[in-house]
This record gives structure tokens, sequence and C-alpha cells, in this order.
């Protein structure tokens, strides 16, 4: 009985460390830029906290009168729905692929493949911004000899969006690959004999067996690969800024421009509490489909 | 499962091998040319269509770097960073192990406000962190640099998820053996999830090897900064002095890979380990 | 054995959260009585610690402690330094920065000051910068170094099309860009950055537009404000500038496409460096003009932080940065232009064919409009213009639209 006592403390004293930390450094920040959201802060709010007013729901109701903000939603479902399943795709196929040998040059693969993760910001843009650029750029001067006209990559926002996505799905890949390949090298070989034993072809084998048993993996790798796309900043934010007409605006980078640029600090924390809301109902329902699925 | 022997699975192997050389090439191009820039002069940096070799290769840029940095206090910092960050992901393998594996009241709740955290924005909350610090006086330390960064949500996240693979019988059964529960976690959880403590100790060493915002905005004191700090430095109001950064930027890489090759044989190691199920 | 391995490094950090609370206090408490500390962005602040050296020997017992920031992140730092009050006693201010931070209250007003530092005085600046240095009827920092935007130009090109010097008005500067812009395909005339959030309001100036403030009147419905910004869009309409993003402005201005551009002092020494090729083949010369021939104030100014302990140091600091000799070896170090025109009576810019331009433009100069909303403003006057150069729309709905956004912006 006291022993059985003892042992329920455990799971605290594990996650306690982790957890007070993000207590402090997170939870109570965000329930700070809550009340922020309801009031008119700015700089000189900052400065001197007897000029902040409370303002209830206006704004939140400016938000949704704002056509830029409006744009930014429809912009960032936009990255989200052809972003996520591209870069899932891309990193399980190129785990895979990597993880077919184990010889030395395998091994130095897994590094190249990392290497657009790590590649400085202001490195990515001036050479995405190269291959990009309608007149001189690689990717024209390629289709030109295809007889194919010029594309306006970052000049149309519809094709703008895409060019960001493709940009970043080479950007994402590295981590996610990672992951993937921890979770293949943890599948027992046992399994993968059995299967052979069983006369599974190639194909079977993978959907019976492996993609079953990397569901933890592959779990997370999409929870998080939407959170992050549905805070898409990095991108638009060095390529494009935003533009042409708004066309690439995300709502992070639309949160940073009202709160960093323009000061507008209390409108900002608001629009950060829509897409909140909204990351909040996507990831429920990621994890209510996956609770139906198989055992939690 | 790679183990091919037909003449079949040697064409594959040709294929796949060619497909992966080609693929990778392709995408290292951004990185090999910003290796290569760190050793142009300025004029050719930009140049369009951009030369992918150095047609004037040269060391100033470096010389240039390592002269108007104070290098070694920003590189004790930074590794003073690194370190506790590894302080951090321990901290951050307890909480997903005790997440995975363990049965407690609210441990639903606990968990969604974990990720919860995940989900806002972190410039929305860049002031009130700062104020808090602040409030109980680690501004300009240290402490005020690393403590908001030490623990990520991403990172619990990640190890929840790969030790709820771990079966629980061999949890059960050394329980059974008399062995306490931090002598479970250190001698029996560690080495078996060690692809992912290998995953998770590149990402944290990436991550503190690169930190920026907190040592800009906490610090008060140069001597406080970080490498990152040290070379946005270099930067003018309007000039952009492209083949200095990207010497700067090659110049942080290099740990990077380094790190990053020795850990990924640890990845690929646990393999074996989890045959023991 | 790991346990305590654990339990020493928790130690280790508790150790060392305390070491650096004391270091920390302990410094405070130095700064307050001798230690003066100065925020400079970027280079300047690296630079700056070349000049402190000299005050220190001057002014004994005063320590000066500058900290560099990055520009990129400046702004971030400054305003949890605002939220928190936890600022320097001296900080460098971009020109755009100034209204923001003033109208917050963490600019110290040196009114009251003026009279012991008559070398403060808004006349000895040019006054675009005299202008910057005030806000609401105070005087909220001293001007440091200006710089203003030229008219860059490929001597050799311009030849050919018939102008041996610079286009001096509207008309002549509309007709060698398009001249210039019909040698051929891919060649343009004059290169107008499009995220340039200042060059509209040039037009404008140069157009006898003026905003009054006082009565909080921006004035974007009048003729003068408008014909600068058809002016402005009538380049892109005709093909002189180029809408898309083409190639990088350097490269363009050395190799011939686009030979006429308007920027800043800085830009004399990158085309030295950058583009070695174009040497003698350029030039620059004041803005043409219409009504006037006026361009834009920057540079950067020094102010006192609102709650600085520091103030009799600081206002000495200031002072000394302010003297005719220090702007002159600040121009040595840093490339930057003196603030003082009393300053540039120096033979060393007057005689100089570039600097000396500078100096005719900077008479001329004038600061943009000094609301904190004018970032907010000049970008919602960007993006109507973007969807008049690219999207095609009506440039007069854009402006009556972009009228009304702003003066709410300016009332709310």
């Amino acid at each position: 009985m006291l022993k059985h006592k003892i042992r329920n403390r455990h799971p605290y004293m594990f996650i306690a460390p982790a957890v007070s930390l993000l207590i402090i450094f997170s939870i109570i920040p965000i329930t700070i830029a809550f009340f922020i959201s309801f009031t008119d802060l700015d700089l000189k709010g900052l400065a001197n906290w007897s000029n902040i007013n409370w303002i209830g729901f206006e704004n939140y109701q400016n938000l949704f009168a704002d056509d830029t903000f409006l744009k930014s939603i429809f912009n960032t479902l936009f990255y989200v729905m052809i972003g996520v399943p591209l870069v899932i795709i891309c990193s399980l196929g190129i785990a895979l692929m990597l993880n077919y040998g184990s010889n030395k040059l395998f091994s130095i693969f897994r590094s190249v493949y990392y290497m657009p993760s790590i590649t400085n910001i202001i490195a990515v843009a001036v050479i995405w911004g190269y291959l990009y650029n309608t007149e001189y750029g690689l990717f024209n001067y390629i289709l030109s000899l295809l007889s194919v006209e010029n594309i306006p990559w970052l000049q149309e926002p519809t094709i703008a969006k895409i060019s960001l996505i493709i940009l970043a799905v080479w950007k994402g890949i590295g981590i996610n690959m990672i992951i993937f390949l921890a979770a293949l090298q943890g599948i027992p070989r046992a399994y993968y004999e059995a299967a052979k034993m069983d006369g599974a072809n190639r194909i079977q084998t993978f959907f019976n067996v492996t993609l079953p048993l990397l569901r933890y993996a592959t779990f997370f790798v999409t929870v998080t690969t939407l959170i992050g796309w549905m805070q898409f900043f990095e991108e638009p934010y060095v390529m494009t800024q935003g533009g042409p007409l708004d066309g690439t605006l995300s709502i992070a980078l639309f949160i940073y421009k009202e709160g960093f640029q323009f000061s507008e600090f209390g409108y900002a924390a608001a629009g950060s509490f829509v897409l909140f809301i909204m990351i909040i109902i996507v990831t429920l329902i990621q994890f209510k489909l996956r609770k139906s699925d198989t055992e939690f | 499962m790679a183990i091919l022997n037909s003449t079949k699975g040697k064409t594959e192997k040709t294929l796949i091998t060619v497909l992966m050389i080609v693929g990778g090439i392709l995408v290292s191009i951004p990185f090999i040319w910003m290796i290569t820039s760190a050793f142009k002069p300025e004029s050719e940096a930009l140049r369009i269509p951009p030369t992918l070799l150095p047609e004037n290769p040269t060391l100033e840029n470096f010389r240039h770097l390592f002269t108007e940095l104070n290098f070694l206090i920003y590189l004790r910092n930074t590794l003073i960073i690194v370190f506790f960050s590894f302080i951090g992901l321990l901290f951050n393998g307890m909480a997903g192990y005790g997440f995975a594996k363990f049965e407690f009241k609210g441990r639903e709740k606990i968990f969604y406000l974990v990720l919860a955290t995940m989900m806002i924005p972190g410039q929305v909350t860049m002031i009130p962190v700062y104020l808090l610090l602040n409030g109980i006086g680690l501004t300009n330390t240290l402490p005020g640099i690393i403590l908001p960064g030490l623990v990520a949500a991403f990172s619990i996240f990640l190890f929840r998820q790969f030790m709820t693979t771990i079966p629980t019988d061999l949890i059960e059964a050394a329980r059974l053996d008399g062995a306490g529960e931090f002598y479970i976690f250190f001698r029996l959880i560690i080495p078996i999830a060690k692809p992912i403590f290998a995953v998770q100790g590149i990402l944290a060493f990436i991550g503190a090897w690169n930190s920026f915002l907190w040592p800009l905005i906490v610090a008060n004191d140069e001597s406080l900064y970080t490498l990152s700090v040290g070379l946005s430095l270099l930067q003018g109001q309007y000039s952009n002095n492209f083949a200095l950064q990207m010497a700067g930027a090659a110049f942080m890489v290099v740990p990077i890979i380094i790190i990053f090759s020795f850990f990924q044989k640890y990845i690929v190691e646990g393999f074996t380990m989890s045959g023991i199920k | 054995m790991k346990k305590w391995l654990l339990f020493s490094f928790i130690a280790a950090l508790l150790v060392l959260s305390a070491c650096g609370n004391d270091k920390a206090s302990k410094k405070d408490s130095e700064s307050s009585d001798e230690t003066l500390t100065v925020w400079a962005m970027g280079e300047e602040g690296k630079l700056l610690k070349q000049l402190t050296e000299k005050f220190e020997k001057e002014n004994e017992g005063t320590k000066v402690d500058v900290q560099a920031i990055p520009w990129d992140s400046a702004h971030d730092k400054l305003l949890t330094a605002v939220a928190s009050g936890n600022g320097p006693d001296i900080l460098q201010l971009g020109t755009t920065w100034v209204p923001e931070f003033a109208e917050a209250g963490a600019l110290l007003d040196l009114t009251e000051y003026m009279k012991e530092h008559p070398e403060f005085a808004p006349e000895n600046y040019f006054d675009g910068a005299a202008e910057i240095m005030q806000f609401d009827n105070q005087i909220v920092g001293i001007p440091w170094y200006v710089d203003t935007r030229v008219l860059y130009y490929r001597t050799d090109l311009l030849a050919e099309v018939g102008y041996d010097k610079a286009p001096e008005t509207w008309e002549e500067l509309q007709d060698a860009a398009k001249k210039l812009a019909d040698r051929g395909e891919g060649q343009y005339g004059l290169d107008i950055d499009q995220n340039d959030q200042i060059m509209p309001f040039i037009f404008a100036w140069q157009n006898g537009y003026d905003a009054n403030l006082k009565e909080n009147k921006l004035n974007f419905d009048t003729p003068e404000f408008i014909g600068a910004m058809e002016y402005y869009t009538s380049f892109f309409k005709e093909g002189s500038s180029q809408v898309e993003q083409g190639e990088e402005i350097i490269q363009a201005f050395a190799n011939g496409k686009k030979p006429m551009f308007f920027s800043g002092p800085w830009m004399v020494n990158i085309l030295n460096e950058q583009a070695p090729d174009a040497e003698g083949k350029w030039s620059v010369a004041v803005m043409p003009g219409k009504e006037t021939k006026a361009s834009s104030m920057g540079g950067a100014t020094l102010s006192i932080f609102h709650n600085s302990e520091n103030v009799d140091n600081a206002l000495k600091f200031l002072s000394y940065m302010n003297e005719t000799e220090t702007q002159l070896e600040w121009l040595d170090i840093s490339n930057t232009l003196p603030s003082k025109p009393e300053s540039w009576e120096n033979p060393k810019l007057q005689d100089d064919p570039m600097y000396s331009v500078f100096g005719e433009q900077l008479k001329e100069a004038k600061a943009g409009l000094q609301t904190e909303q004018f970032e907010r403003i000049a970008q919602e006057l960007l993006s109507s213009l973007e969807r008049v150069n690219a999207g095609g729309a009506d440039l007069k709905t854009e402006m009556e639209q972009f009228n009304k956004t702003a003066q709410d912006l300016l009332t709310e």
C-alpha cells in the first residue's frame, strides 16, 4: 500500500521539471497575451501602463472586418492543404530510400538530405530568389529550352504561393526525414522476415508492416508539421514580405507585421489567438481521428 | 530489409543509389553555394547567374570575420547554451517518458497543456516573457538567456511518441527486480531510446548553437552575446555584405555537420537494440 | 551515479543563476554613477568604440560602455527596453523610429537643457534633420549623422541619348528614361524600388506637396500629391521602370540595363567595390525637380532614454559627439555624413565631387511625416501603388481609398 503510493509520485517527478518550466515561460505569458488581446496596447501603453485601455472584443471584431487578415487566413489554409501532405510524403519517401542501404554512401547522403534545413536563411533567400527570378532565373531558363513561356514565379499571387510551398517543402524535409529514419530503425527485422515467409511482396510489406509500425512517428510528424505550417512565416518573410498584393501573406506574418512593424500589440495578440484556436481545432480533430483508428 | 542477392536486387540497388545521389545533389545546391560563396569576393557573391565555384577564391571574408569579432567570448557563451540545452533535453526526455509510460491523474490534460504551448506564435509571448524575466531579476544574466528555451513541447511530444512503443513488460520486469524508477529510466529507457535521443540531440544542438533572439534581447552587455548575434552585427543598415555573411554561415554550419554525422550513427544503431522485443 | 550527475547539473544551474544575478546587480549599481551605456546599431556600434576613448580621456572618471545591436533586430530590443524601462542612457535611433518612440515617451525631452547647451539648437542642423529632432514641441534627440537620396546615373549611357548632364527637371527625367528604355528589349531607363517607402513622398514634395499635421491633415487628396503619384506610376506604365523584380540593381547598373536609380551615400562605396567595371562611367546628381528638388532626410539621431540616471554625463557625451571635429572624425571612420552645415565647410567635403552633391541635396532634404503612424501610412501607399503598377488598378480610385484609410489611421 505504502509502496504503491510512492510509485504514484514518480510520474510527477518525471514531468515536473519540464512542465514547470513550460508553465513559467509559456503558459503564463500566453495568459498575459490573452488579456492583451482585449486591450489597445501599443508602444505608448508599453511605456506607460496607464495608457492601456480595455476595449473588449473590438480587436476581434476589427480582425474579421480586415480584408488583409481574411486574405491571410485563406493563404494559410492554401499553404497547409498543399504543403503538409507534400512534406510528409517526401520526407517518408526519402527516409525509406536512405534506409534502403546501410553502407558508407547511404550514411553520407543522410547528411546531404539534411542540409537544406541547416542552410542559412539568407543563402536560401539569395539562391531561391535567383532560381525564381522571372527573367534570369534558372527555372525559367530551363523551361525556355523546352519552349515554355516565362513563369512569374513570385509575381503572381497563386503561383507565388506554390513557389513558396516548394521552397518550404525543400527546407522542411530534413527534420521529418530523420524522425522517420529513427522510427524505421526501431522496426524489428523479425517483422519483415515474417512477412517474407508469408509470401508478401514489397508493396504489401510496406502497407501491412512498415506503415502501421510507423504510426507513432507519422502521427507526430503530421501533428507537428500541421502546427508548423499553420504558423508559416519564414519563407514569405524573406522571399516576398507577403506580396504580391498580399498574395503570400500568412497569418503569422500578418501578426508579425501588426505587432512588430506597427506596434499594435493588442491587435496582433488577438490575431494570434484566432490562429491559436484554429490550430487547436485542427489538432483536436487529428487526435480524435487517431483514437478511433487504433488504440491510443 | 536490404539483403538482396538476385540480379533484380542489384539493378534495383543501383537505381536507388543513383536516384539518391542525383536528388541529394539537387537539394544541396543552395548549401554548396553558401559554402563556396564564403570564398568569393563581394563583387562575385551576388552575380547573376551565380557562380558555383569562386572565380577568384579568397580567404579575406574569414580574415575579416575572425578579426572583427570577440570570437572567444561569443563561442564560450554559445557553448554554455549548448551545454544547458542538453540538460533541457534530459528534462524533455523525462517528461516524454512520464507521459508515455505512467498512468496518473490529469495526464491527458497536462499533456494537452504542453502541446498548446507549441501552438501560439512565439512573437506574441516575447514581451510577456521578457517582463517576467525582468520581474525575477534575470535580465542581463545567463540563466535569463537559457531558461526560456530550455524545454520544448515539440521535443516532449516526440519523446512521448517514441517511448510509447517501448514494451511495458520490460519496465515491469525491471520493477519486479527491484529497480528504482530513475534507475530504470537511465539504465533501461535511455539505451533503448537511443535513436530518438540522437535525433533530439541533433535538434537541441542546432537550436542552441544558432540561438539568437533571447541572447540579444536579454543581454545588455556584449559579453553575453552568442555567435549568431555577433555575426549579425557585421551587417550595416543599408549594406548587405553577402560574402561575409556566407563566411559566417559556413563557419557556423561546420560544427552542425560534425555533430550530425556523430549522432546519426546512433540513429542507425538503435536497430539492434529494439530487437529485444 | 547518473542520478547524482543530474542533481549536480541542477545545482550547477542554480549556482550559475545566482552568480549571474550577483554580477548583474553589481553592474547596475556601478552604472548609475560613472558608466554611461550607449546602444548603437550594427557596424556603427562597433566603430563608435573608436570615438569613446577620447571622450573618456577628456572626462576622467566616466566610462562609456557601447553595446552594438544588430540592425535587423534592434526594433525588438528597443521594444523590450521600453516595456521594462530597462534601457541604456543613450540610444541611437534611425530617423523613422524617432516619432514612434518619442510618442511613447521613451525619449527624454531636452528642452530644459537647451540654455546650457546652445550647441543643440535646431538651427545648427540641416532643416530636415532639425524637423526630426523635434516632436510635439519637444527636443527628443540630436542629429548624429545624416543621409539623403540622390540620382545615380551612367554618364556614358545618358550621353548616348543626348544628355551630357544629369536630367534636371521632371520632364527631362521622364524623357531620358523613356529614351534609355527604348534601347531595346530588357533595357530600362530608371529603377524605382517599389518597396522604398519614402520614394513616393520624394516625388510628392518635389511637386509642392506638404502635409499639415498640426491640423491633422495629410493632404493626400491635393492635386500636388495625386499629380506626383501619376508621375511615379507613369514610369512603370511607359516601360521606363521594371515592374517585376528583375536583376539586382548594382549589377543592372554596371551592365547598363538600368542606367539611373535613386539611392543614398552608402551606395558610393558599394558601387566602387562591387561594380569595378563601371568605374568612371557613373556619377551622382541632385534630384531632378519640379517645384522643388526635394529629397528625403535619413540617418540617425542620438537620444537620451527617458529614465536615464546619468543625464549630465549623457549630455556631455552628446555635446562631444556634436563637435565639428568629432563629426569629421566620424566621417573618416564610418563614411557617414555630418549633420551640421558647419561641418560641411571643411574642404574635404566641399571639394569632393561626390560629397558636394550630397551636401547640396541635404539642404533640400525633408523628413518623413512626423507621426508614429508614418510607417503604416507609407506601407498602405506602397500597396496602392503596387495595385496600380502590377495589378492595373485605376490610380484615381486607389488614391481616394488610400486617402480615406490614411486619414482614419491618423485620427484613430
